[in-house]
This record gives structure tokens, C-alpha cells and sequence, in this order.
């Protein structure tokens, strides 16, 4: 049994189509079983709502008089890219503003165009003989412009990991907040209400498709970028048209010291074309399965800690280590829901029809890695000897072996090489200044370390980020490998 | 393991030391409490912890002992209107008074929140206040 897009589009114009959530479908089968499923079902909707980093819009703002071609533009000052026609411009959702960054970015900007509120632009120039004009300073509204386009490069991923933090600190990733020593999990996605979810093969899927998108219709206009069907981690380049968006379904977000986001609402019919289809449609949370990861570890390949199902992550807690972790989404599943629901009836009143890709998705591409000429450096190729104290030797003697090495940091052990702390020039100086004269009482006991292959980079931010020159290198028994300091990393 | 906010009042603090007597408290019970937040409030300092189940009553016993004041009541506010329901402030939330409801909608049970704060700089629409 099989159907074409014409014979499902000619049932949606006479009110006879049936349409089901990918939700609904998952019952539907299972009571009736595939076959009737192919032969009754016409359309299955999908839904998702969460954070899409690669999104953004393409505005075009007429021209002014005299005209200006933008060299640099903000909107409420957010810095928008130039470098298409003179007031063409693209503002990206994770660009952060200038006065206010963290907390407002590219992706409040486009919420706001879509609540219809004023937006301030201020551009300059460098003036030319037909662009004349240096500087813009004005308001406008989304009625103002005459294009507002949605373009989003990778949207609607497949699937996405579970994030976990191993480290003894709090993390602030993309990912949202992630408590230490595994305090808790998120997870992104919608599982069986996911678009690629219901339709892992492109079947029908692809360039052209006929999508919501942020409330209004939408198109896929290829596979998006980092696309990798391999993996089952597929992604969508789609765009639409922001004038017919609702702000219920393009929100600004803003995640504490990551930066901000948007939330973008996106829901893709599938035509039970054939039984397959009503096969794949009919994938519940418990086949859907994807990977525990730690962000603890700040490399490309993090490490993954095991399999799980969507069943599981949407329980409301994993079993980490046979532990209980609490575990919640970033994507509203009651909004991923209302999506597939409103494209549902949208169908259901013969207001939206479906459409055969002109083009399917690619299903061999592979996602590269980043080629770097220059080769990564570890703490290894930078550590040197660390100048080391006993725990229980005198002050004066470390104040003389800093003198002697022309150094600032000793580090402090036992006589089994294990850390004990740390001491810097500036504390022997404030050790004269208080009249301290034991060691103990000016040693910092609590100590930032580093690892032999840990990037240079990550060890430099940490240096950064917690205002001090230097980190010991430890192994896993805490023992004194060496010592990094800020003066190598010049 | 199990959270508990713990509230030593500025009346019981004249000097440093008196501080050090009550972290000795907890020391003492030979436990590995993990500090999950400290700040300053208005009646006092305040600690959330999280540590093992069966040492609860012991550790909450001996720190009433000192006057110490266990899981005092908190609130915060959440904007509904900036809320988009995602989830992101329910698994960082100790005690489950953020949870999701049947429908996928957030609720928020003011009987079980501490005012522990985890929640504040999780929300990705800044939707969470403290009062």
C-alpha cells in the first residue's frame, strides 16, 4: 500500500485527511499495527522547541536619503554582520550586545522584531559617491522593513547528547548550569516528537519541505550544517518569513556566562507515503537513544559515559555510576507538543499542504573535524621543574630559595612528593608585613593544578579566570610532576 | 545524598572563631559535606549542603544543638510570562519545588523551597527572582 503527496493533499482539500501527532502515531500502530496505520494514516506531525544556536535573520531596511551603504551596524546594539548590498544585514541569535552583553543578544533582538516592539538601528559608513551618507540613527518595527527572513544554518538536530559534569565545580555551558561531582543532567530535543526522529532516512524530508516554523510556515532549504547522517546526528538549514511569527515561538534566551540563544518552535509533517514510513513514524522514547557525556572535560571529544534512552531522560532522573541524578530538558516538550498539535490542525483545516523535497537530504556526509596548522601544545611541552619546600620546613628557608632561583611560586609537599599547597613571593612578603613565621599559617593550601595533557589553553584560562601566575602539575596520586607558570605561556 | 540549608544567625557569630565551632560540628560527624552554596544573608550566614542520607538526622541534631537553623523556609519568584518552560532551573533544584507538572508545564510548590538561590542563574530567560 502505498500513497503519493497528491492523493494525501486532494484528502487535507477535502476534510477526509488523517493526521496524527508522532505521538498519537506510537498508539495508533501499536493497536492497529503497521499495516493499517500505512493504509489510514496520512500525515504524522513532529514537533520541537528549544535552543538553536545557528539561527539568525536577514533584514533589509530600504534606503535612507541620502542613501548609506552600512560599513558597521547595530540593532539595540547588537552588532549586526555587513557585508552583503549597502542595508542588507544578517543579525546572529548568540552575538551578544556591546553595553549589556550576557544578557541580551541577537536573539532577544529578533524576539523583539517578531513582538512587533521598536528596534534602534545606528549605522556608520565610509561614505562613497553613491552611498554618501555616514551615519544612521532611527527606530523601526518589523512592519518598517521590507524583508525580515529567518535563516537558520542548523536547526532541528536528530538527536543531542545528555550533559553531565564530572569536575568538583559548577559548569556554565550551553548546556545550561551543571552541577558538580554529577549533581544533575540535561538533555536537548524532543525525542519521538523530533522532526529527523520520525523520519531518519530523508525520505521525505528535504529541500523545499513545507515546515512551521516560529508559528508561521516555513521551508527546509537544505541539510544544515555539520550535518551527520552517519551518526544519526542530521540537521536542517531552514528558513521563513518573521513577519508571520509568533513570539510564543522565537524567544531570546540568555544562559549564564555562555551567552545568548534562541529558542526556535519548528514542527515537519511526514506523509505516511508507505509502510516504512508508518513504521519510523511510530518510534517511541524507549527505541530513541543517544549519549551521557561529560562537559567536565573540555576537549572536542568529551567522554561518554553510556547509553540512553529518551524514556529514560524524560523520566526525570538517570542512573549515572548506579546513582539517581536528576535530570531535565532545555527543550519545552509541552511547547515541542502545542507544535505538533497546531500543525496538526493546521492540516486538519486544509490551511497547510504537503509537498515532496525538490531535493532529499544527503545521507554519506561526514562532519570534519577543524584542521589546525599549528600543532596543539599540552602542559607537558610547557611544564618545567617545580621548585619544591617540605610542609614542615621553615619560612626562611623557602624565602631564600626564591631568592636563589629568581622565582615567585614554591610548591609545597611531603616527603612523599604529594601536594600540600602553594607559596608565592607575595606571600613571604605579607608573611614580614603580619610578623607570620610559620609556614603553615601563609601556605595556600587549596590549589589550582593542571595535568600533563591538559591543552595549554584550557590551563591558561584557568590561570585567567582565577587570577594567579602559576598551576603545579600533578599525576592522579596528586604527586609533583612540575610546574606551570604564566611566565612559560608568554 | 540529602540537601540541607543551614542558617547560622549573626547573633550567634561575635568572632571569627565562633563560626569555626560550628563548621567543627559538622566535621566532627566525619561526613563529606559538599558545600553547594555560601552566601551572606539578611539574618545570617547561610550554607546549603549536600550530604549522605543516613547522617541527616545526626548532623541536624547536633547543629540545632548550637542554635543553628535548619532549612528555614525561602521563596523565590517565577515570571510566568518570561517562562518558556524548558526545564533548565528543574534538575538544579534540591528539593523539587521547581518540578514539571503532567502536561510539561513548570509548577513551583513554595512549601518545599529553601530560597537556596541554585535556581536563579539557571534560567535561560532570567525568569527566577529572589525576594
Amino acid at each position: 500500500m502505498t500513497k503519493t503527496y497528491a492523493e494525501i493533499n486532494e484528502k487535507i482539500k477535502n476534510g477526509s485527511a488523517v493526521v496524527l501527532t508522532a505521538e498519537e502515531m506510537i498508539g495508533f500502530v501499536k493497536e492497529h499495527g503497521i499495516k493499517v496505520a500505512a493504509e489510514e494514516v496520512d500525515v504524522v506531525t513532529t514537533g520541537t522547541f528549544g535552543p538553536m544556536c545557528s539561527s539568525g535573520a536577514f533584514l533589509n531596511f530600504g534606503h535612507s536619503d541620502p542613501p548609506i551603504k552600512f560599513e558597521h551596524l547595530w540593532l539595540n546594539d547588537v552588532h549586526a554582520y555587513h557585508g552583503n548590498a549597502a542595508v542588507d544585514c544578517y543579525i546572529g541569535c548568540t552575538r551578544m550586545a556591546d553595553i549589556r552583553p550576557f544578557e541580551y543578544g541577537g536573539g532577544h533582538v529578533i524576539e523583539d522584531l517578531v513582538s512587533g516592539k521598536p528596534i534602534r538601528l545606528r549605522g556608520i559608513s565610509n561614505t562613497t559617491d553613491c552611498y554618501p551618507l555616514a551615519e544612521v540613527d532611527t527606530e523601526f518595527t518589523i512592519n518598517d522593513i521590507n524583508q525580515a527572513i529567518l535563516c537558520n544554518p542548523r536547526n532541528g538536530y536528530q538527536r543531542y547528547v545528555c550533559a553531565v559534569n564530572s569536575t568538583d565545580k559548577t559548569l556554565y555551558t550551553y548546556m545550561g548550569k551543571l552541577l558538580p561531582n554529577f549533581g544533575n543532567a540535561h538533555y536537548a530535543g524532543s525525542g519521538c516528537l523530533n522532526p529527523l526522529s520520525n523520519d531518519p532516512d530523508y525520505e521525505t524530508i528535504g529541500i523545499g519541505t513545507r515546515i512551521f516554523l516560529g508559528g508561521g510556515i516555513g521551508y527546509v532549504i537544505g541539510e544544515g550544517t555539520q550535518h551527520n547522517p552517519k551518526s544519526r546526528f542530521g540537521t536542517l538549514f531552514l528558513k521563513g518569513d518573521l513577519k508571520q511569527m509568533s513570539p510564543e515561538y522565537i524567544r531570546g534566551v540568555s544562559y549564564e556566562k555562555y551567552g545568548t540563544s534562541l529558542f526556535v518552535g519548528v514542527g515537519i509533517p511526514i506523509p505516511i507515503l508507505n509502510e516504512g514510513l508508518a513504521k519510523k513514524t511510530a518510534i517511541s522514547d524507549d527505541e530513541l537513544l543517544t549519549d551521557v557525556v561529560d562537559y567536565g572535560i573540555p576537549r572536542r571529544d568529551r567522554p561518554k559515559l553510556r547509553e540512553i534512552s529518551y524514556k529514560e531522560l524524560k523520566s526525570g532522573y538517570i542512573n549515572l555510576n548506579d546513582k539517581k541524578v536528576k535530570c531535565s530538558p532545555l527543550s519545552s516538550l509541552y511547547h515541542a507538543k502545542k507544535i505538533a498539535e497546531t500543525l496538526k490542525n493546521w492540516i486538519l483545516d486544509g490551511d497547510f499542504f504537503l509537498n515532496p523535497p525538490a531535493e532529499t537530504l544527503p545521507n554519506d556526509t561526514t562532519f570534519k573535524p577543524m584542521k589546525l596548522v599549528s600543532e596543539l601544545k599540552f602542559v607537558k611541552d610547557l611544564k618545567r621543574a617545580a621548585e619544591i619546600c617540605y610542609e614542615d620546613c621553615d619560612i626562611k628557608v623557602v624565602a631564600e630559595k626564591i631568592v636563589r632561583k629568581n622565582i615567585n611560586h614554591i610548591v609545597i609537599t611531603d616527603r612523599e612528593n604529594t601536594l600540600k599547597g602553594i607559596v608565592t613571593s607575595f606571600d613571604i612578603t605579607k608573611a614580614i608585613a603580619e610578623d607570620k613565621h610559620d609556614l603553615n599559617d601563609i601556605v595556600t593550601k587549596r590549589v589550582f593544578t593542571t595535568t600533563d595533557n591538559e591543552p595549554i589553553s584550557n590551563a591558561a584560562r584557568k590561570m585567567k579566570i582565577n587570577n594567579i601566575s602559576a598551576l603545579p602539575v600533578i599525576d592522579d596520586e596528586k604527586k609533583v610532576l612540575g610546574i606551570l607558570t604564566s611566565e612559560e605561556l608568554m | 545524598m540529602t540537601v540541607i540549608n543551614i542558617t547560622v544567625p549573626f547573633g550567634l557569630i561575635k568572632r571569627i572563631d565562633d563560626y569555626s565551632k560550628i563548621i567543627n560540628v559538622i566535621l566532627e560527624q566525619k561526613v563529606s559535606a559538599n558545600i553547594l552554596k555560601f552566601h551572606t544573608g539578611r539574618s545570617g550566614i547561610n550554607l546549603l549542603l549536600d550530604i549522605p542520607e543516613d547522617k541527616i538526622n545526626s548532623i541536624t541534631e547536633a547543629l540545632k544543638k548550637n542554635k543553628v537553623i535548619i532549612n528555614k523556609k525561602g521563596r523565590v519568584i517565577v515570571d510566568i510570562e518570561l517562562c518558556i518552560d524548558c526545564g533548565a532551573c528543574v534538575s538544579v533544584c534540591p528539593t523539587d519545588a521547581l518540578h514539571m507538572d503532567e502536561k510539561g508545564l513548570l509548577e513551583y510548590s513554595l512549601e518545599k523551597c529553601l530560597g537556596c538561590g541554585l535556581c536563579l542563574d539557571s534560567c535561560p530567560r532570567q525568569a527566577i527572582e529572589e525576594t
